[in-house]
């Protein structure tokens, strides 16, 4: 069976955990096997998180290439670079959020764009979509119906996945999905 | 039989819970901390939060000596603090079945050591059991007790943070029933005076003979061929998915002890051996051993091609097979530069935020020029980065105070204690009393949030045991409180408590009392926020530069701005604006003070 590995990035608190664990749980209902590795502990008090994510006959708990890399905030694409190769999709959030170190410059979305020109690269407002949808906290799951419509729809079925999502997760999820199937359109 | 999405922990607590357990005991520790929190959902058995390892063990070691299936659960560390009953336990043996839980922390995701904990197997003679994945952690977590049951004595389980933090299917059976001990006395097996201590040397050495031959079935030979790789715990997750098929693997679960004719069988035929394991070369040197004494001479790679720092990669997996395997084969290696650093932070409405500020400020006006910020574990580590640089050193738990203690004997300098309520009671207690014993001139800040909080809100003895009746119950005697976010009142005790002790040549203690904010916020539906009249602001940076609540965001033109997703309304950055500029909106919800000051 084919494999799928998405490197989900983001900064503790913006759900990168909870993300992966939905995935995992609607692979399960779906007749797939998943394995998510997580950092837990002093790792997500607002610090730079990543989740491993691996579908299909799978045993290793990390990843080395990704076929998605999903930032939830721009710059965490950056820093997870060492997961991607040519064709890796990078789906970007344009979101940079200030370290919490004081005086710190943090790069321009223009420039993580740039330093990013030569990978493919699916860019969305996730976090302006998530307050569309009414729930500004959704932005994880704008990212999820990306990936959805992306690859992840070969491995898990729709219909489970919004079994598991509340109502309000579900309404960012749709409008999530009209995004990307304007953007694919587009293209 | 059923069929989960489990994170490893929650694999280990279902084994012990298949297993019968009746007891156990454990303080929290990434990556451990999920097994006691999964046990505690299950009211027919008693579960606690100890109040440091060495408790948590003699906990589950007592009742496994009345008969009783215990366990006992704690971060790699930990085990360091409990290693003392560790060492009995294995002298006397056990009654019923005790295992031992340490969880590793290759890489140091978050911990202050990556110590390869199967090194105390071989020193204590204790069997290691080590899993691969969340699967395994089940199934080897039952295999554990039944060994243990069998040789009546303690088994570790050696899990790490990617089998405890990984989630992945489990096929797992309901709970047995509890398995309680009766009351028995054994003195002659349990109380080591110095007649039974040598009788029991002998026989632990027995059981170390027996433990040998049981050892075997948690190994298992895969393939064939005339090239050997033999994986230990995590290693095999890697091996199985990167080596060649039917190639010949053998699968170490139990590192520690190694069969010697299971080794030497696996060796038989073999030119050359690859072995893969996690930091130490536990395996490695006793694989080494044994085909040295059985006369083989074949070359067995192990730490020459696996870096002995560092938790395993599919990477560094890879590399060793290519190479074992004569394959051509180039890491590609991308530099990742100049990307803007993101260390964890302190939460937005974090107390300590606030008590550093106040310390800071204190100390000085209380006249302490120079000091030593003698630091301990627990999230108020976070005060290592700047702006705050008030963890001059943090070792291990409850470190800060006997520290203290021997910089100020060696230097003369008036140091300044940072503790946790959860660390104050889990070893700070005999520091703070070698304090007042040994007159220690020192000013103790106890920063009480009345949880165990870096783990995951566990509870503390805090919300039980009065620190300002204890320390005044040691002796101490200026002993006062204040509220972090009274930054004024606060600053004014510090300064009193700091020439006090200077003065005096005694320790204070100083409690920093309100509760994690997380704590706080679970409670409520609706929050106030906090807003900055940007009329007033004047762009000082002291908010965002000096205060660092992530919730605060510089503007283009220098003035503060409030982020309403992450700002949770409490206040803190009012008192620390010299110009008056933040204030808050909306409404204050009913009962919100009573539990901040809870």
């Amino acid at each position: 069976m084919e494999k799928l590995n998405i490197l989900i990035a983001g900064v503790g608190g913006q759900g990168v955990i909870t993300l992966g664990k939905i995935i995992a749980q609607s692979a399960l209902i779906s007749g797939v096997k998943a394995l998510v590795a997580e950092t837990h502990g002093l790792a997500q008090r607002g610090g730079a998180v990543n989740v491993h994510v691996r579908l299909g006959e799978v045993y290793s708990p990390l990843i080395r290439k990704a076929d998605l890399l999903v930032a939830l905030e721009a710059t965490e694409a950056l820093r997870n670079l060492s997961y991607a190769d040519e064709n890796t999709m990078i789906i970007l959030n344009e979101r940079v959020e200030k370290s919490v170190l004081p005086k710190i410059r943090m790069l321009s979305l223009e420039e993580i764009k740039d330093r990013l020109r030569e990978y493919k690269v699916l860019s969305v407002n996730a976090d302006k979509i998530a307050v569309q949808g009414g729930n500004p906290r959704g932005t994880n799951i704008v990212m999820l119906s990306v990936m959805m419509e992306l690859k992840l729809s070969k491995f898990i079925k729709e219909d489970v996945l919004l079994s598991l999502l509340d109502e309000r997760n579900r309404k960012v999820y749709l409008l999530g999905k009209q995004f990307i199937k304007g953007w694919l359109y587009a293209k | 039989m059923k069929k989960s999405l489990l994170l490893g922990n929650e694999a280990i607590a279902f084994g012990a819970l298949k297993s019968g357990i009746s007891v156990a005991a454990g303080y929290p520790g990434t990556p451990s901390t999920e097994i006691i929190e999964t046990l505690q959902r299950f009211k027919d058995r008693y579960v606690e939060w100890s109040v440091n390892e060495k408790v948590a063990f003699e906990t589950a070691y007592g009742a496994s000596m009345m008969g009783a299936y215990s366990l006992v659960t704690m971060k790699h560390v930990g085990l360091n603090v409990a290693s003392d009953p560790l060492m009995s336990s294995s002298y006397t043996g056990i009654d019923g079945a005790f295992v031992i839980v340490s969880a590793q922390d290759p890489s140091m995701w978050s911990s202050q050591n990556e110590q390869d904990n199967r090194y105390y197997g071989l020193m204590a003679l204790i069997p290691v059991i080590e899993p691969y994945d969340p699967q395994s952690a089940y199934t080897l977590t039952i295999k554990a007790f039944k060994l243990s049951e069998r040789v009546h004595h303690p088994v570790i389980l050696a899990t790490n943070t990617r089998v405890s933090h990984v989630r992945g299917p489990v096929e797992y059976e309901e709970p047995s029933s509890p398995i309680f001990g009766k009351l028995k006395k054994k003195p002659d097996k349990y109380s080591l005076v110095p007649e039974v201590a040598k009788k029991n040397r002998e026989e632990q050495l027995k059981r170390w003979e027996l433990i040998q031959e049981e050892i075997k079935q948690f190994n298992e030979i895969e393939g064939e061929g005339n090239k050997l790789i033999i994986a230990s715990g995590i290693a095999y997750s890697y091996v199985k998915e990167l080596a060649p098929e039917s190639m010949k693997i053998l699968r170490i679960s139990a590192p520690v002890p190694l069969n010697k004719e299971q080794i030497i069988s696996a060796l038989e035929g073999v030119d050359e051996v690859l072995i893969i394991e996690e930091l130490e070369p536990i395996v490695e040197m006793q694989v080494k051993n044994i085909a040295f004494d059985a006369g083989f001479s074949i070359k067995i790679h192990g730490k020459d091609y696996i870096p002995r720092s560092g938790e395993l990669t599919p990477d560094i997996v890879e590399f060793a097979l290519k190479k074992f395997l004569g394959l051509y084969y180039e890491p590609k290696a991308i530099k990742i530069k100049d990307i803007p650093p993101r260390p964890p932070a302190m939460c937005p409405g974090c107390p300590h935020r606030s008590s550093f500020v106040d310390i800071k400020r204190g100390i000085t006006l209380g006249g302490l020029s120079q000091t030593f910020f003698s630091g301990d574990i627990g999230c108020y580590s976070l005060g290592v980065l700047p702006p705050f640089q008030e963890q001059d050193s943090l070792t291990d738990m409850g470190s800060s105070l006997g520290i203290a203690n021997g910089v100020y004997r060696s230097t003369g300098v008036i140091p300044v204690a940072i503790i946790g309520d959860s660390t104050f009671f889990h070893s700070g207690l005999p520091a703070l009393t070698n304090a007042v014993y040994n007159n220690l001139p020192v000013l103790v800040i106890v920063l009480d949030n009345r949880v165990t909080a870096m783990t995951g809100q566990n509870p503390s003895p805090s919300r039980e045991i009065d620190i300002l009746q204890v320390a005044k119950g040691l002796g101490v005697e200026y002993v006062k409180e204040i509220d972090p976010f009274n930054l004024k009142e606060s600053v004014k005790i510090i300064a009193d408590a700091t020439s006090w002790v200077k003065q005096n040549k005694k320790p204070a203690v100083v409690v920093a009392k309100r509760a994690c904010a997380l704590e706080v916020i679970d409670k409520f539906e609706e929050l106030p926020i906090a807003e900055v009249k940007l009329e007033k602001c004047t762009g000082c940076t002291i908010c965002y530069d000096y205060f660092t609540c992530p919730a605060i965001i510089p503007r283009e033109d220098k003035k503060a701005t409030i982020d309403t997703n992450l700002c949770i309304g409490c206040g803190a950055c009012i008192p620390i604006c010299p110009y008056q500029a933040i204030e808050l909106k909306g409404k204050i919800p009913k009962g919100w003070d009573e539990v901040w000051r809870s």
